[in-house]
């Protein structure tokens, strides 16, 4: 019978976002508004070291020559970027941070939210569950990160950016922006200026890393951009892998969302990242939810480096995103297994980039898009084959869904190949849901609703495969609960 | 809908860089600065390739027609279709409009016979197939290696209206064959084929657009290219379907082989779909002559350059066995095989 109350539950879940309460925590705000000032206000509560503060007005500098990009396939209005707060935190006690000493109404926050942030809670869990390690970041500060001292008996550093900086300077000023430059793109430099946290990692050599590595990030004043900025270095021969969750409250404004993440990989290092983005989505009526602006890249630089971004993108009213694959190291390899479900109003634009610079270089690509409701998705990629990479492969599969007569569906790859001894593979097919099987399915006594969520997870079968554990049962949730008043 | 600017020959800024998104791959720009002078005339001299399959004539000699330049199809006709260029460093537009009246059929033989050399070459064609009618545009295109050309065609389908075109070409120094199609009407069925062989720093560029407008259209579409040497194919392919467009099935392939180190391939096959009920599918490859089809051909005593020709001439051969007029299909066979 655990079915039957698991499937009651889901269909109870199905209501509404529920993630969307709002916590009334005091925050601690910088002025509204963006100049050099803000800039140094951010850089000063980070105690940042001087090189710090001149890279990112350098940054800012870049931003203000720069034009916002239109060419993407999403409407929406113009963000006022003088009308956001770019710095929000909640106010807290001084000093070095451990779990006893976070505010417990965070603490509560994340309870509900289900993120397990205490190491106890978690050891005296269910036995044999996997252990992962958080970091909590909330509205521009990381709150806490839990495991850090039993990583670092690996060698493992897992803390919050600005904590690096102070305490491995050289190491990240070594990486940072080496992936993604300041001036890469529009919102890239504007992240760059003004990022406020996110999460830092270095795998050392040889290391595969004991558990899940997981950064949460939560929006929760209002008015205020999100920059989180995270940076993951994996030396020779390691392994991590990464997991990153978001969610927002209901707001009627749009929130801005600008995150970058770089990666970079070393020889037979291999980083596995895998996104569950749940950002508001806005109203039945468009109204409201997150403009998800992001920048992500890994750098295979050594050679028979390996990263595997998995996104299951459902949040936001907007999403704007393509983590992308430099492929420098001979036989490095890339892969992209993304699910994106678009309803109500939401547009998504997403997809990726495969650069393929090294010799014998691989790619796969599998992205699955649903769009139901009035809504909109774009997967928007490229293969790119340079003329010194000699025996490339990609193989790239799109497949999208649609539900109902008012969605949007579009599939835009773009191939470019400069060497005679590339091979590359595109595939890409448009349905709907198959009638019969609905039909089918109805008879056995499930509702629309469930039928509809039964088909599409089997639709987004193959990308969810590639989820870790703990992520897989929630975002196969985050299906059927997207895909809500989708149908009838 | 459209995809490209209006180019006038006589003003250079109208011509499309790179930095216009549907012009990526083929900056017009880049090659044509400055608006050429104007060509001179030009004669008509030899017959062309299809003149053994009779029917009417339009021919253009450096933009200027030589006779009519409409055409009104009714009943089963031939009409061939000639821009002849014959310049040198100078530029030329010419513009044709044909219909097929309800019921018609129309075989339409076009052909680009370009010699002298540097010219800007700019055709337009318009062709409007209406109920019931059906158009067969065959078009092979043979330019000198430093010309300029860029041929623009409308086509646009009404209800039951049948439409096949092939494409083939060996490219110019920047060549854009350009082919915008509207499904106006129900249960239009259209076939897109293309055909590319490039040799020496050749440029080509396919790039078709179709609007599904109208609910039960088909469109199949197979595009094939051989790139040698640092020749550069460039495929691109839109599918839109628009709402209320429902029942349409939309299929669409491009396959090329670079056949050189240097060799380059872009392509873009978009599909851009606001309907649920419909079948919409592409496929794209790039890759290079299978080595061990080539050792197996060697293995029977035939030398490494017919076997690898042989290899290409199949490969590139199943876009001209689509052709279904078999007199028209001879032509294009001969004249490909000519030039492999």
């Amino acid at each position: 019978m655990a079915a039957v109350k698991e499937t009651v539950e889901a269909v109870a879940a199905l209501e509404k976002y529920e993630h969307g309460f709002t916590s009334d925590i005091e925050t601690e705000y910088a002025p509204r508004g963006l100049n050099a000032d803000i800039i140094r206000f951010i850089s000063e509560k980070k105690g940042e070291p001087e090189w710090m503060l001149e890279w990112r007005l350098a940054a800012y500098e870049r931003w203000l020559a720069m034009e916002e990009p239109t060419w993407a396939a999403v409407k929406y209005e113009p963000v006022d970027y003088q009308d956001l707060f770019y710095y929000a935190a909640p106010k807290q006690k001084e000093g070095p941070k451990s779990l006893d000493e976070v505010d417990p109404e965070l603490l509560a926050v994340y309870a509900k939210l289900g993120i397990p942030l205490g190491e106890q809670a978690v050891l005296a869990g269910v036995e044999g569950a996997p252990r992962y390690a958080v970091d909590a970041v909330f509205d521009s500060v990381s709150v806490v990160t839990t495991f850090k001292a039993e990583l670092a008996k690996v060698g493992v550093i897992f803390m919050p950016i600005s904590e690096a900086l102070r305490e491995y300077p050289d190491l990240v000023r070594q990486y940072l922006g080496s992936v993604v430059p300041v001036s890469d793109n529009y919102f890239a430099a504007l992240n760059s200026a003004v990022f406020s946290d996110g999460s830092f990692v270095y795998i050392p050599p040889g290391v595969k890393c004991p558990m899940e590595l997981s950064t949460y990030f939560r929006i929760n004043a209002s008015q205020t951009g999100q920059f989180e900025r995270t940076l993951i270095i994996a030396d020779k021969g390691s392994y991590v892998s990464y997991l990153e969750g978001c969610t927002a409250p209901m707001r009627d404004e749009n929130q801005l969302h600008a995150a970058v993440v770089e990666i970079v990989a070393l020889d037979d290092a291999e980083v596995k990242y895998s996104t569950v983005q749940n950002w508001y989505p806005g109203d039945a009526e468009g109204k409201g939810g997150i403009y998800n602006f992001v920048t992500k890249r890994a750098d295979c630089r050594g050679d028979r480096s390996k990263v595997s971004w998995t996104q299951v993108e459902t949040g936001s009213a907007v999403t704007w995103k393509y983590p992308s694959c430099i492929l420098k190291g001979e036989e490095s390899s890339g892969e992209f297994y993304s699910i994106a479900i678009t309803n109500g109003h939401q547009q998504a634009d997403t997809g990726t980039k495969m650069i393929h610079l090294g010799k014998n270089s691989k790619s796969r690509i599998i992205a699955k898009a649903v769009s139901a409701g009035k809504s909109d998705s774009t997967y928007r990629g490229l293969v790119s084959v340079h003329p010194k990479a000699t025996g490339v492969r990609n193989f790239t599969q799109c497949d999208s869904l649609l539900i109902g007569k008012e969605c949007g569906s579009h599939t835009i790859p773009y191939i470019e190949a400069r060497n005679g001894s590339a091979q590359l593979e595109h595939e890409a097919t448009t349905t709907r849901l198959s009638e019969d099987q609905l039909f089918y399915a109805q008879q056995r006594g499930l509702s629309e609703e469930e039928a509809v969520a039964l088909l599409v997870n089997g639709f987004v079968r193959d990308v969810m495969q590639k989820l870790p554990m703990e992520f897989a049962v929630e975002a196969q949730k985050l299906v059927a609960i997207s895909l809500e008043g989708s149908v009838g | 809908m459209s995809a490209a600017p209006q180019i006038d020959l006589t003003n250079a800024e109208t011509f499309p860089s790179r930095r216009t998104e549907a012009w990526k791959y083929s900056d017009m720009k880049r090659w044509l600065r400055e608006a050429p002078e104007p060509s001179g005339t030009a004669l008509v001299g030899a017959p062309g390739p299809f003149y053994d399959l009779g029917g009417e004539a339009i021919v253009f000699a450096n933009g200027r027609p030589v006779g009519v330049t409409d055409f009104i199809a009714s009943g089963v006709q031939t009409l061939r279709l000639r821009f002849i260029s014959d310049a040198v460093g100078t530029g030329h537009t010419a513009a044709a409009r044909i219909v097929a009246r309800p019921g018609a059929r129309l075989l339409l033989l076009e052909t680009h016979e370009g010699k002298g050399s540097a010219y800007v070459a700019h055709n337009k064609v318009e062709i409007d197939v209406a109920r019931d009618a059906e158009v067969t545009r065959i078009v092979l295109i043979e330019e000198p290696e430093d010309a300029i050309s860029v041929t623009n065609a409308e086509v646009r389908l009404e209800a039951g209206g049948r439409y096949r075109q092939t494409v083939v070409t060996t490219g110019a120094k920047l060549q854009r064959i350009e082919t915008q199609l509207s499904h106006g009407a129900e249960g239009a069925d259209a076939r897109l084929d293309g055909l590319y062989l490039l040799k020496g720093s050749r440029h080509t560029d396919l790039t078709t657009v179709v609007d599904h407008r109208a609910a039960d259209g088909t469109t199949s579409q197979l595009t094939k290219g051989v790139v040698h040497d640092t020749a550069r194919g460039v495929f691109q392919g839109k599918i839109i379907v628009e709402r209320g467009a429902d029942g349409t099935d939309a299929r669409m392939a491009h396959n090329a082989l670079i056949a050189s180190e240097r060799g380059e391939i872009d392509a873009k096959p978009e599909l851009i779909i606001y309907a649920d009920d419909v079948q919409c599918a592409h496929g794209n490859t790039v890759g290079t002559l299978d080595e061990s089809a080539l050792f197996y051909i060697q293995q029977r005593g035939i030398p490494a350059d017919e076997a690898r020709a042989l290899l290409v001439q199949a490969f590139l051969f199943e876009v001209i066995d689509r052709i279904e007029d078999e007199a028209a299909k001879e032509v294009v066979r001969a004249w490909l095989t000519a030039r492999l």
